[in-house]
């Protein structure tokens, strides 16, 4: 033990000042993205196809409207006028959808910015997505001079809040439909094709209050996040729904209302809807 | 365990049943660690890691590991209580981050906070359901207070005796030779009178001063005698030990009495709310101050863990049945970047002897328990120094005062409680180093050494 030396404290020359010791820990701990899949060969034949058809319809319509001026010039600047008009509006519609879709893309790029505490993308995401609201619809203001949690809890409570008031209110009037509906209607078949069209049309409501304006495709997708989140709100509900259906459903409801119990849970579900609906469109995650 | 706690803890534990049926668990995580373990240090890098891992940084491997890579979010959320301050760390960090950088001060009063770890479903069908979120719910306090715990237990008769017992002991007996000349002249009938028990309390707290400060002695006790918190030093501390002989007066009966309101205060504002239930428990031990501050100070560390873990981990029959009493235990000697690589599992293992009390009170509560070696924020870099001819491992950092870069020897780290030759080498202090370059806004959380094994031990089978 006594050929152990003694503590003691060595110190280095002054100069050159050493202000702080880098382990290089951002780098040691930064976040890997995950590698990039590439296109799917589903995706990948989507795509030649939609060239085909709009490369090979674009070449007939082409040679059509040459073979028209070779009849006649008359003939021929009405199959252009014609051709144009029709492209442009397909174009057009093609635009839309695009648009469409990707302002579904401000909720991702705004809540990955959120999770990665990524203060000036979030920043830049909540101005893009204030400045696409409806122009009635409140918005939180001076949110660049503020510390981001103070803007994110502005936006949750001036902005955000109200839309989910509107989303609840909505989903509230589908339901009385959707129970009107199912209580009258002749035949299941119908039942279900009015609870599907009214449902979708309930998603594109709730998403007109964030101020999307979803096309087709950007339908298609918000159906396919509204059905991932309805899982959750379903699930939180789960506890409560099984009370209610346990003690309604089956046993009061079932007496009284006979067939219409079946309608009362169908407007359960479009209230779940537009809560599921909110919930996928909302630029920020409940806190 | 009275009525009302039995009935509180009834309700407590139908809250967590209910909470952990809809996936929203709350665990309570009860840092414990005598003053200058670096309890606020330990808050701070724990919720920077946590809330970088929950942004899908590396910062905690081995928590990551442990619950399968599992977790979603961590975000900090309001904490179940609005009349404790919360606890910064932003300010902490920034402080750390600061040019030229400055430590915690020392913890003056509570605060808390709360935070929530959302964590994918552990079943092939969690996907399908909404994430668990677990919200742990973190404690910042005093580390002097703690102390006040075993008192609890003792009147002011038993608790003079023993204290008086240990004053007239070693190094102490000298820092208070003036507080022990003081009562020793007492009359046995001295009479209530408020200046003579403030003379005796002021003696008595300055001895307890030296003890701290000079001596490295952790086991002194009242907790607010060294640290009185936000409230200053009411005439409710102006008490102290006497002799059995001198206690029969009126100056005796007083000072029993403010012992006995003191404990009560303690009791209602810091022990109750925040000491009578909790699932997780880390016990902070800076093995390596109480080590080269000597035997006594080594001693005197060992016992107060275990008069500490007596109260903290030892829950009876009734509070285990209840979930009121900690599962799993965790010991963890800090500053564990001022020694080499090669001493750290030297450090956990002599940590483990000298908690050997406190480790025996927490597996007689049915507790489980590990050591571990950590550094909350690290501040160090191996090196080695050659001292008289031969290399020997060691460390390297900035001084944080000087700015100087220094290799530090901190000597041998014995793996189980030393031989009395060990002692001779006498008290050396470890200087104070700065903090590596960090980022001000925590994005990345700080850089630590075995912070990911501590909590994936201690939380990892709850996420």
């Amino acid at each position: 033990m006594s050929a152990t030396p003694q503590p003691r404290v060595i110190l280095e020359d002054p100069a050159p000042p050493t202000e702080r010791l880098d382990f290089g820990w951002e780098t040691a701990v930064a976040v890997v993205p995950p590698p990039a899949r590439g296109w799917s060969s589903l995706g990948l034949a989507g795509a030649g196809l939609t060239v085909l058809v709009l490369g090979f319809a674009l070449l007939e319509a082409g040679n059509f409207v040459a073979a028209q001026f070779a009849r006649g010039d008359a003939l021929g600047w009405i199959s252009l006028a014609v051709a144009i008009a029709g492209f442009g509006l397909l174009f057009a519609a093609i635009g839309r959808e695009v648009r469409g879709y990707l302002a579904l893309g401000t909720v991702d790029r705004a809540r990955a910015a959120h999770a990665r505490g990524d203060v000036a993308a979030l920043r830049v995401a909540l101005r893009d997505w204030q400045a696409r609201l409806p122009p009635e619809r409140p918005r939180a203001e001076g949110l660049a001079d503020m510390p981001i949690d103070a803007a994110c809890a502005l936006v949750e409570a001036r902005t955000l809040a109200p839309i989910g008031r509107d989303a609840e209110s909505l989903g509230r009037a589908a339901a009385m439909q959707a129970f009107a509906v199912t209580a009258i209607s002749p035949s299941p078949g119908l039942d279900a094709l009015v609870f599907a069209w009214r449902g979708i049309r309930l998603v594109r409501q709730v998403a007109a209050l964030h101020g999307f304006r979803p096309g087709i495709a950007g339908t298609l997708t918000l159906l396919r996040r509204v059905a991932a989140d309805a899982a959750t709100v379903a699930a939180t509900d789960v506890a409560v729904e099984a009370v209610l259906r346990g003690v309604l459903s089956s046993r009061i409801a079932e007496h009284v209302a006979g067939e219409t119990a079946a309608g009362a849970v169908a407007a359960r579900r479009m209230i779940l809807l537009a809560r599921a609906a909110d919930e996928a469109c909302r630029v920020l995650p409940r806190g | 365990m009275d009525p009302f706690s039995l009935l509180r803890g009834m309700l407590d534990t139908t809250e967590d049943a209910a909470r952990a049926l809809i996936g929203r668990e709350r665990l309570r995580l009860a840092v414990t660690g005598l003053s200058r373990a670096g309890k606020t240090v330990f808050l701070t890098s724990l919720i920077a890691n946590l809330l970088a891992a929950g942004r899908g940084a590396r910062t905690l491997p081995a928590l990551d590991a442990a619950v399968g890579g599992r977790i979603r979010r961590v975000a900090l959320v309001p904490a179940g209580t609005e009349t404790v301050p919360r606890f910064d760390p932003d300010a902490h960090l920034g402080a750390l981050a600061a040019d030229p950088p400055h430590w915690p001060e020392r913890t003056e009063d509570f605060s808390t906070l709360a935070i929530a770890i959302d964590v994918e479903r552990r079943t092939s069908l969690g996907g399908l359901l909404p994430d668990r979120r677990v919200t742990l719910e973190l404690l910042d306090y005093p580390g002097e207070w703690l102390l006040d715990l075993p008192m609890l237990r003792q009147d002011y008769a038993d608790w003079s005796a023993a204290t008086l017992t240990r004053m007239r002991r070693g190094t102490r007996a000298e820092a208070a030779a003036d507080f022990l000349a003081f009562i020793d002249a007492l009359p046995a009938d001295a009479a209530a009178q408020d200046a003579l028990a403030k003379r005796g309390f002021t003696l008595y707290r300055d001895a307890l001063r030296v003890c701290r400060d000079e001596h490295g002695l952790r086991f002194l006790q009242p907790g607010r005698f060294l640290n009185p918190g936000p409230r200053g030093e009411a005439p409710l501390l102006w008490f102290f030990p006497l002799p059995a002989a001198a206690q029969g007066g009126g100056l005796g009966a007083l000072c029993a009495r403010r012992y006995a309101a003191y404990l009560d205060d303690q009791r209602t504002a810091f022990l109750d709310p925040y000491f009578t239930r909790f699932h997780r428990q880390v016990v902070l031990v800076d093995v390596l101050g109480a080590l080269h501050a000597g035997q006594e100070a080594f001693e005197d560390t060992a016992e107060a863990l275990a008069a500490v873990a007596a109260v903290v981990s030892g829950g009876n029959w009734l509070e285990r049945l209840l979930g009121a009493a900690p599962t799993r235990v965790a010991f963890a000697a800090t500053k564990a970047d001022h020694v080499p690589t090669r001493a750290r599992d030297a450090l956990a293992a002599l940590l483990e002897h000298l908690a050997l009390g406190a480790r025996g009170r927490a597996e007689a509560a049915g507790a489980a328990t590990s050591f571990h070696a950590l550094a909350a924020i690290r501040c160090t870099e191996d090196a080695v120094a050659t001292l008289e001819g031969q290399p020997f491992a060691a460390v390297r950092g900035i001084l944080l005062n000087e700015g100087r870069g220094a290799t530090i020897y901190p000597g041998e780290v014995p793996m189980k409680p030393p031989e009395p030759a060990f002692w001779q080498s006498g008290f050396f202090r470890m200087p104070e180093f700065r903090p590596p370059r960090l980022d001000p806004e925590g994005a990345s959380g700080v850089p630590h050494l075995g912070m990911d094994g501590l909590l994936a031990w201690l939380l990892g089978d709850a996420l």
